[in-house]
């Protein structure tokens, strides 16, 4: 049930293990002149059934840098495990703040390398003071883009039209964070995988923002 | 004092009992014997250069060199023993290469010079090695914070970042000729000009073996060669000019 | 060389060679494969199709679990304990294999007892929780065990759920095993914030119990364990015996003709003979005792 379930989903749900947790998602990153908003939904699923629907799927790797995961939830929790880990070693080598070229780097070498045993997209997104906000992609084969709006998840197939209206350069940060949270309630009305509340993350020089919108307070519901 | 002979100085894993690693001071000698090396830090880049001194009138010019890239934004020179330095060179190749490969940037060069140090510490460790007869001095582009630096790898391990810094047989002069120099004034032409004049300064023409000049900068976020053109334009200048101090000195002799 | 001209061979008769075969894996996959047949089954493990729970309130933690273990269909032990030992101040429950739910929290709680020995401070369940998920990611899913971890730290109360795979989540209530959903339902209805102990304890035992009543594979008691602030632990062996069988087995009123009264059975001889066997027994050794002055 669970295999029939995943196999007319995404591409990343179809390569889980029987039983195995997928974070059958809608996540999104978009860079704005001297930041990044980040945001997910929290839908963490088995089959047909919701295992956690308040989960949180935008993963910190360094103080101002984080990733949302799609996939499997072992899979990318054990992979910002690590990159979390040669982040902190970097740092300490290096004196210096990670970077999230550095961090989206180190994410695409441990996806290819396990490409066959690892069923991850994950979007890296941050600020460092090289390039200020930067945002990039790195879906199932283990490729690296660095994009102006990334959207990955099963339930990113449904806005890919939208996020192109919305998204135009140099917003500013609520202009950013407002479509943000328009696109990912979309996708959650339109993919059953995707569902529960929209979290997002804004940073930027100044700090680290988490916010959350509860399911009954979305930007356009069903 | 307790030196050679003495038992202490067979192998690098020993220290003599006033707390010394004779071996490592050995690899030092190697080092001090050899040609002059000069690096200097200046406004708009780093300078090396070293002279390279020829063991045979039937050398071809330009071989066996001493001065290499490691990779685009870092180069290095070798004082000492000529197939050592080569060891420093190719792991400081393979440390920039995987460096690139892992996290996508340049290798910023405190790292490669620690990890180079390291190297080179690592063979003062063990009872089977030989520590190497070799200093590097190390000049690279850092991409992130928009700076040059220079910095020296001894035989022991040491590795300090230096505004200018010399080694082998003239360093001692040399260094105090750097030390007049102001360097953040200097551009990179005007850098070499100074560090090879230093260089033939140390010399002593009618003593010394016949030599040739190498030179490498790091300048517009990348390092090379010197082009031979530029440099041979300064070793003539900077002969010239010594010339010229030289005879202005016989003057006010008389 | 025909097959039938092999027993003339020397090697015929030489003995099996040591270590594993697997011969017969490839034949055992393909009679499985086909398998409508019913000829051939393959034995199937010790499954604790099960309802497990846990849930944090104002002071402290409430974990909770039914005790049937089943095999195939069958109900293999009527009380088992799903709620392990990790720590003094954590508990773990686990669904899933049986045996492999037991020896992954006996072998975590090894590593953290040694940790608090180098240590000397008291375990944390964000370790047991990252000491579980890395082991169950490395056997990629093989492992089957599904955890249920709770348990007080300098933190706070913490619950989080593990699953086979590696994946964790932390949550202020969770429910696993086949009977998770049932359990799940009492939660969503009844949980708040910032119950008192004796409103978690009931919501436990009810959430065990929906399981317990509406999955096949849970059944029997209710077991409870209260992890509380001050470091005092409660285990509940059988909190709730909603189906107890005592009082129905004493209910059956059996026939006098199978109740046999003493003497019914001839004592022919009280005479007790030792067996002799070959060589030496104690029988024939002269004990002497021991000079102990």
């Amino acid at each position: 049930m669970a295999a029939l379930a995943n196999s007319f989903l995404s591409p990343e749900s179809s390569r889980l293990k029987p039983g195995e947790l997928s974070t059958g998602t809608t996540i999104m990153a978009v860079p704005f002149p001297g930041g990044v908003v980040l945001g997910a939904d929290s839908r963490v699923s088995t089959g047909t059934y919701i295992a956690n629907r308040t989960s949180d799927k935008i993963a910190q790797l360094s103080s101002k840098i984080f990733c949302c995961r799609s996939g499997s939830a072992a899979d990318t929790q054990a992979l910002t495990d690590y990159v979390r880990f040669y982040l902190q070693q970097w740092e300490v080598e290096t004196g210096r703040n990670a970077t999230v070229k550095v961090a989206a780097h180190l994410m695409r070498k441990i996806c290819y390398q396990n490409k066959d045993n690892l069923s991850a997209g994950v979007i890296v997104g941050g600020w460092d003071e090289v390039d200020g906000g930067s945002v990039y992609n790195i879906p199932l084969g283990g490729t690296m883009i660095k994009m102006d709006c990334a959207i990955g998840g099963s339930g990113s197939t449904y806005i890919y039209g939208l996020t192109d209206a919305l998204h135009k350069p140099n917003m500013t940060k609520a202009e950013t964070v407002a479509m943000v949270k328009k696109s990912i309630s979309h996708a959650m009305a339109r993919d059953g995988s995707s569902g529960g509340i929209i979290r997002t993350c804004i940073v930027d020089e100044s700090g680290v923002e988490r916010e959350y919108i509860p399911g009954n307070q979305l930007p356009y519901g069903p | 004092m307790a030196s050679s002979g003495s038992g202490y100085d067979l192998s690098p894993t020993t220290f003599s009992p006033d707390g010394r690693i004779f071996q490592v001071e050995y690899a030092s000698k190697a080092v001090a014997s050899s040609g002059t090396s000069v690096g200097l830090k200046v406004k708009d880049g780093v300078v090396l250069v070293t002279e390279k001194i020829l063991t045979s009138k039937m050398l071809v010019p330009g071989s066996s060199r001493r001065v290499h890239g490691l990779d685009r934004h870092a180069g290095c020179s070798i004082t000492g023993l000529i197939s050592d330095g080569r060891q420093l060179v190719n792991r400081g190749r393979e440390e920039a290469s995987n460096y690139v490969d892992t996290y996508g940037i340049r290798s910023p060069p405190v790292v490669l010079c620690e990890r180079l140090s390291s190297f080179a510490h690592y063979f003062t460790l063990h009872g089977a090695l030989r520590p190497f007869g070799a200093t590097a001095m190390v000049a690279a582009y850092d991409e992130d914070e928009k700076d040059y630096s220079l910095h020296m790898i001894e035989p022991s391990g040491q590795a300090y970042k230096y505004y200018g810094c010399a080694a082998g047989k003239g360093r001692q002069g040399a260094k105090t000729e750097i030390e007049k120099l102001d360097l953040q004034a200097l551009s990179c032409e005007e850098g070499l000009a100074a560090a090879v004049k230093v260089v033939l300064q140390m010399r002593d023409d009618n003593k010394d073996k016949p030599m040739e000049l190498e030179a490498g900068w790091c300048r517009d976020g990348k390092y090379s060669k010197v082009p031979d053109g530029v440099l041979k334009d300064a070793e003539k200048k900077g002969r010239e000019e010594l010339e010229e101090e030289e005879d202005m000195d016989e003057d006010e002799d008389e | 060389m025909s097959e039938f001209t092999a027993s003339e061979t020397p090697e015929s008769i030489a003995p099996p060679p040591a270590g594993f075969s697997f011969e017969n894996v490839k034949r055992n996959a393909a009679i499985s494969a086909s398998g409508t047949t019913g000829a051939y089954t393959q034995a199937k493990a010790m499954k604790t199709g099960t309802t497990i729970v846990g849930t944090i309130f104002k002071g402290g933690v409430v974990l909770g679990a039914d005790t049937r273990a089943t095999g195939d269909t069958t109900v293999c032990d009527k009380n088992c304990e799903k709620i392990h030992y990790m720590a003094p101040n954590i508990y773990c429950c686990g669904a899933g294999t049986a045996a492999d739910t037991e020896k992954t929290t006996e072998l975590i709680a090894s590593q953290l007892e040694l940790l608090r020995m180098s240590t000397k401070t008291q375990s944390r369940i964000v370790t047991a929780c990252t000491l579980l998920k890395r082991m169950l990611f490395r056997y990629q899913g093989h492992v089957s065990a599904a955890l249920v971890l709770g348990g007080c730290d300098i933190n706070g109360p913490h619950v989080y759920q593990i699953y086979p795979h590696g994946s964790t989540g932390k949550l202020p209530y969770t429910t696993m095993g086949s009977g998770s959903l049932a359990a799940m339902s009492v939660f969503e209805s009844e949980w708040k914030e910032d119950m008192t102990e004796d409103e978690a304890k009931g919501l436990v035992e009810r959430a065990i119990t929906a399981g317990i009543f509406n999955d096949l594979g849970s059944g029997s008691n209710c077991d409870t364990c209260v992890i509380r602030m001050d470091g005092s632990i409660q285990m509940n062996r059988g909190a709730l015996k909603e189906n107890p069988v005592e009082p129905l087995r004493d209910a059956i009123k059996r026939s006098d003709r199978f109740n046999f009264p003493r003497g019914t059975t001839a004592v022919l001889s009280t005479e007790f003979v030792a067996h002799k066997t070959k060589g030496l027994s104690l029988d024939d050794v002269d004990v002497v005792t021991m000079d102990t002055n």
